[in-house]
Parts: C-alpha cells; sequence; structure tokens
C-alpha cells in the first residue's frame, strides 16, 4: 500500500478500516495470546495469590505503607490523560492532524483507567468491600466521609471513566454505521446494534456536531480535576515531601506528559501493525514531539521548583526528605528519572529525530519508564522518610508486587487488541473531512491538512 | 400509514446540496440529506437548526450540582463527626464533590439530549442508502403520488443526481 502513488478515495477509507477490523493475521492472535496469557500469569495468579494469603505478600509494611500498587495506579491514571484529554482540546481549538489518532488515544484513556481501577482493588486487600466506597443505601449505617481525597477520587474516576466512554463511543457511532454496511453474521449484528439506526442525515450529524463539543468542553476540566485530586490523596497528608501545593500542578502536567509519550507509542504499533501508514504519518509525529518536548520542560521546571521549596522551607523534615531523595537509598532511580525524563527528551528539538519512527517510539518508552519511577519515587521516598528516625525504613517491592506491575501491562495490551477489532481504530468520518472532497481537485494528502495548529 | 420518498444520490456535496435548494423551493417538504462527513453550508439552504441539547447540558449540570451538594452536606448532617469545633458542612471539600457530579450530570443529560434531539435509537425503519456512508451525498424528499414523485426526479436529475430511487418508511 505505501507504494501506491493513486490518491486516496472516501471507498479507501472504508476499505482500509473494515480491513483492520475484519481481516486477521496470524500475528495477532500471537500477540493477544501472549497478553492474556503475560495477564492471567503475572497479574491473576499472584492477586489471587494475595487474596489468599494476605495482604502481607506485599511488601508494602511501616512506614511505607503505599507501594507500588499504588505507584501503578497513579501511572495508569496519568497514562489515561492524553487520551480523552488531548483528543478534547484538539478537538476544541480544530486541529485537523487530531482526527487520525484521536480514537486510539481515547482507547488508550479508557483502558488505562479500567487498569487504573482494578490497581486499587489490588491495593486495598480487601477488594470484596469495595462497593462500601459507593454511597448507596444500606442496612451497615454505613454512608462515605465526603471530606476524604479517597472519596473525591471515587467521585472523579466514576465520572472520569463514564465521560471518556461517552465520548469515544459518540464520536464512533458514524463509524458503527459505516462498518455495519460492511460486515455479515455476528458482526453486522453487533454494529446494528452498537450505530443505534444512524443515518447520517443532516439533523444527525448537526446533533452530533453539538453534542460532541459540549462533551469535549465538559471533559477538559473532568481530566485535570481528576489528577489533581489524585495528587490531594497525597498532598493532604501531612507527609514531608508529599505535603506540597505545587502537587496538582505537578501531577496534571506529569499525566499529560506520560499520556502523550504513551500515544507516540500506541501510534507507532497501529501504523506498523495495522497498515495506517496512510494516516498516521510523520506529521502527527512530529507534532507530537513538540508537544512531549514543551512537556518535558515544564515538568523539569516543577521538579527543579520542588526542590527549591523544599530547601527554601528551611524545615529539617523537608530538608531531610530532599536529601534523601538526591542522595538516599533510592537516589539512583531519582537520577534515572532526570536522565529519561528531563535529559533524554531535549533530543526531540531536532526535526529529524521527531519524524524518525523508531527513535520516538524508544524516546516513548523511554519517558514512560521514567514517569513510572517519579510515581514510585513520590510515593515510596517520602513515607520512609518522615519526621522521626523512628519512622524511617526502606520499602522494597515484594516478587508478587512486581509481577503485578508487569502484569498491569498485560492486562493493557488485551483490551486495547480487543478494541482494535471491534472499534474502527481511526475515525473514517473524521479522516474523511480532512481529505478532498468528492468533485474537487486534489490539494492535500489524508489526515495532514492543517498541519502543527 | 407508508410514506414514499424519492432518494437521489449525488456524487458531491455541493450538487446535493444545491438539489435540496431547488426541491425546497419547488414546493416540497424539506429534503433531508444522508452525507458520509457533515456537510457545510446545510442551514444556508434548509433553514437554520435549533438544537435543545444545550438546554439538556445546563439541566443537567445544574441538577448535579445541586445533588452533588447536597450529597456531600446531606450525608455530613445526618452522620455527624464533629472535628474540633469546625464547621459541619464544609465548603471546600464539598465544592469538589459538587464539580465533580455537575460534570458527571451534564455528560449524562448532553448524551440524552442527544438521543431524543438526533431520534436514536431508531425504532422504525427509515429510508437509508448505504452508498451515504462510503462517498455519496443523497437528498431524501417525501412525494404523495407518482406525478410528484416525476417531478421531484426531474429537479433531482437536472441538478446532476448519478440515480433516483423511489422508497418508502413507515412514517412517524
Amino acid at each position: 500500500m505505501p507504494d501506491n502513488p493513486r490518491k486516496l478515495q472516501f471507498a479507501d477509507v472504508n476499505d482500509d478500516v473494515v480491513r483492520s477490523l475484519t481481516q486477521t493475521g496470524s500475528a495477532y492472535y500471537i500477540t493477544l495470546t501472549v497478553a492474556i496469557t503475560v495477564t492471567l500469569v503475572c497479574f491473576f495468579f499472584p492477586w489471587f495469590y494475595q487474596l489468599n494469603y494476605g495482604i502481607g505478600a506485599a511488601g508494602m509494611n511501616q512506614p511505607t505503607v503505599w507501594g507500588t500498587y499504588l505507584a501503578s495506579f497513579i501511572f495508569w491514571i496519568g497514562l489515561s490523560h492524553s487520551g480523552t484529554l488531548l483528543s478534547c482540546v484538539l478537538h476544541i481549538t480544530q486541529s485537523s492532524w487530531r482526527k487520525a489518532m484521536y480514537r486510539s488515544a481515547e482507547a488508550m484513556t479508557l483502558f488505562s483507567l479500567m487498569v487504573a481501577g482494578t490497581m486499587v482493588m489490588v491495593h486495598v486487600g480487601r477488594p470484596w468491600f469495595i462497593h462500601w466506597t459507593l454511597p448507596y443505601p444500606n442496612q451497615m449505617g454505613l454512608w462515605p466521609n465526603f471530606r476524604s481525597p479517597l472519596m473525591f477520587d471515587v467521585m472523579a474516576i466514576t465520572t472520569y471513566l463514564t465521560g471518556s466512554s461517552i465520548f469515544i463511543y459518540m464520536g464512533t457511532i458514524p463509524d458503527f454505521a459505516a462498518v455495519r454496511d460492511r460486515t455479515t453474521g455476528w458482526r453486522h449484528h453487533m454494529y446494528v446494534m452498537l450505530s443505534l439506526g444512524w443515518r447520517g442525515t443532516d439533523t444527525e450529524w448537526h446533533r452530533l456536531g453539538w453534542a460532541y463539543t459540549f462533551l469535549a468542553v465538559l471533559i477538559i476540566p473532568l481530566a485535570v480535576s481528576v489528577h489533581s485530586i489524585v495528587s490531594w490523596d497525597f498532598a493532604l497528608s501531612l507527609v514531608p515531601a508529599l505535603h506540597q501545593t505545587i502537587f496538582a500542578p505537578y501531577f496534571v502536567v506529569g499525566a499529560i506528559y506520560s499520556g502523550t509519550a504513551g500515544i507516540v507509542t500506541v501510534m507507532f504499533v497501529l501504523r506498523k501493525y495495522m497498515n495506517f501508514e496512510h494516516y498516521i504519518t510523520d506529521l502527527h509525529f512530529d507534532n507530537l514531539g513538540k508537544l512531549l518536548i514543551v512537556l518535558s520542560l515544564i515538568w523539569t521546571y516543577i521538579n527543579a521548583l520542588e526542590l527549591f521549596t523544599a530547601w527554601y522551607s528551611g524545615t529539617s523534615t523537608e530538608y531531610e526528605a530532599l536529601k534523601y531523595k538526591l542522595f538516599g537509598y533510592y537516589a539512583w532511580l531519582y537520577w534515572e528519572m532526570i536522565l529519561f525524563c528531563a535529559v533524554a527528551p531535549l533530543l526531540m528539538i531536532s526535526k529529524r529525530f521527531r519524524t524518525s519512527f523508531v527513535p520516538m517510539l524508544i524516546l516513548s518508552i523511554v519517558i514512560n519508564i521514567g514517569m513510572y519511577t517519579e510515581r514510585f519515587l513520590i510515593v515510596g521516598t517520602s513515607l520512609s522518610r518522615q519526621y522521626l528516625p523512628d519512622s524511617w525504613g526502606v520499602y522494597v517491592p515484594s516478587s508478587v508486587e512486581i509481577s503485578i506491575m508487569v502484569g498491569t501491562l498485560g492486562m493493557f495490551s488485551t483490551l486495547f487488541l480487543i478494541f482494535v477489532k471491534i472499534f474502527p481504530s481511526i475515525s473514517i468520518y473524521e479522516i474523511k473531512e480532512t481529505m478532498d472532497q468528492p468533485g474537487e481537485a486534489a490539494t492535500s494528502t489524508p489526515g495532514t491538512e492543517g498541519g502543527a495548529d | 400509514m407508508v410514506s414514499h420518498q424519492a432518494v437521489g444520490l449525488f456524487p458531491a456535496p455541493d450538487a446535493a446540496l444545491a438539489a435540496a435548494g431547488k426541491l425546497k423551493g419547488a414546493g416540497f417538504a424539506t429534503p433531508s440529506l444522508m452525507s458520509p462527513i457533515p456537510m457545510e453550508g446545510v442551514e444556508e439552504v434548509l433553514g437554520e437548526k435549533k438544537s435543545v441539547i444545550k438546554r439538556f447540558t445546563l439541566m443537567g449540570g445544574i441538577i448535579g450540582g445541586i445533588c452533588g451538594f447536597l450529597l456531600a452536606a446531606g450525608t455530613a448532617v445526618v452522620y455527624l463527626h464533629p472535628v474540633g469545633g469546625r464547621p459541619i458542612i464544609t465548603i471546600p471539600p464539598f465544592l469538589i464533590i459538587t464539580y465533580e457530579m455537575t460534570i458527571l450530570f451534564g455528560i449524562l443529560f448532553t448524551v440524552l439530549g442527544f438521543f431524543i434531539s438526533a431520534r436514536l435509537p431508531a425504532i422504525r425503519e427509515r429510508v437509508y442508502v448505504p452508498e451515504a456512508a462510503v462517498d455519496k451525498f443523497a437528498v431524501a424528499v417525501e412525494v404523495d403520488d407518482d406525478a410528484h414523485f416525476q417531478k421531484a426526479e426531474s429537479i433531482l436529475r437536472e441538478a446532476g443526481a448519478e440515480e433516483v430511487r423511489a422508497m418508502k418508511e413507515e412514517a412517524a
């Protein structure tokens, strides 16, 4: 296909997308099998072991009572941020390069949120009482305390998950309809249900346009609030290095940063393995690269600010926490994070780097390793250096925790692999909008109109 | 009750839009367009479209906000938990719950408004041309009888329709 010089027509987009849904090669099945195996072996098996043995199977103990489970929770919530948020911002600002990639980015949001939700269940130890966090009438005289940041979390994440699911679904209704006409058997029945009888009339488009824009406008402040609230889980405690006002913006920027890097990874995989070379081009990588470098600079600034605040506070506890972070037991992780998230992204200053697919893929993974480390450090180093030396101690994740950490990757991949076979992973109608309209002279290539706006 | 429709298929959006305008000018009921992408300039030809969605969103937001605050404040009043003489109804944390519920209800009501105003999900068979989901632009107009259909067909053909179909749908 990439060698084909013929210009893409509207019908080609339908063909390509339907093909991506219906034609499945052996590589897909092998990847899916591996992903499911990793999920079962690395995630569910250790989790069942932990449920059976007790939460002591994890390395969390006094004073570090939060470990990699919560680090994974923040990581996956963070990764969820770029998808829907970026898609909404680019929709409002009418950036047309969004159109080729937003569907998969939104799916990333949805699945990272699901994984994050599961991480909470793993962390709490007694997940069968998870419904106690919900305000529902019951006979136990039990009702949640809405002053707790954990309750803010429950409300925010539930809302975000609902909002993101609705947003991705609404944007896909016209595409479900397009796919419905082309499929047979169980697929056809599924798409008949999912497309709700969409016909593409002027009234339907008009209503969809309005509803979609309203949703985008509602979801932007929601996404910002979600990670601010996650940060308050920590910042509203009185632990040195966690009790900081910078935490909300710090978390939000970190979230968008790692999420954007995640989009680069996903785009690379889609482009390579779903044959979407026509739609996801170097222009997208270039724009994402520019975005990443801006985010990395903001992130670096906030990190410097965090160090400065701790030093300038003149408080012995803050100062001790700072010293421990820079030179203590976990110092090598701190400097690894700085190298991966503050120094390495500077490579993207070069346009040649931004438009090279493999280097961008490697860098995006490196950034996310660094961002995972950041989350681990926030949780781990702060709690292991509290006020008095009797509450000092080192936390090392147990094999159960490390295995579950790896297993989340498998879970995310499994969900995403199922997604690409059910949802059109690029938006048919929005790609068409960026193409030449039938009956017009050929001027542009799909997905690239508008440039880096 | 069955409604008869003349449906013209056009290769380009401009021709379809022009045909719709002519049909309307010739005294037909307001035609409906079907297209693979949102068409520009429909409102200039077929008249301004008003959507009730924004009212739904606003109502949802207001209801959500009130419910959110009442949920948090009501909980605090019913399950008293005095903390060092501080107020029972504490504004800053409750504003967060209010904020989240405002957005949640705003989103849910927007979806409701969309379904109601776009008449989805469809509960009866309606005129549909699968080509309009690929690369054709269709104009559908209601006709009373054969003579009426022929008049519509001639207008559609004149405007550049590649094909004109006679179709039926259950009337609302």
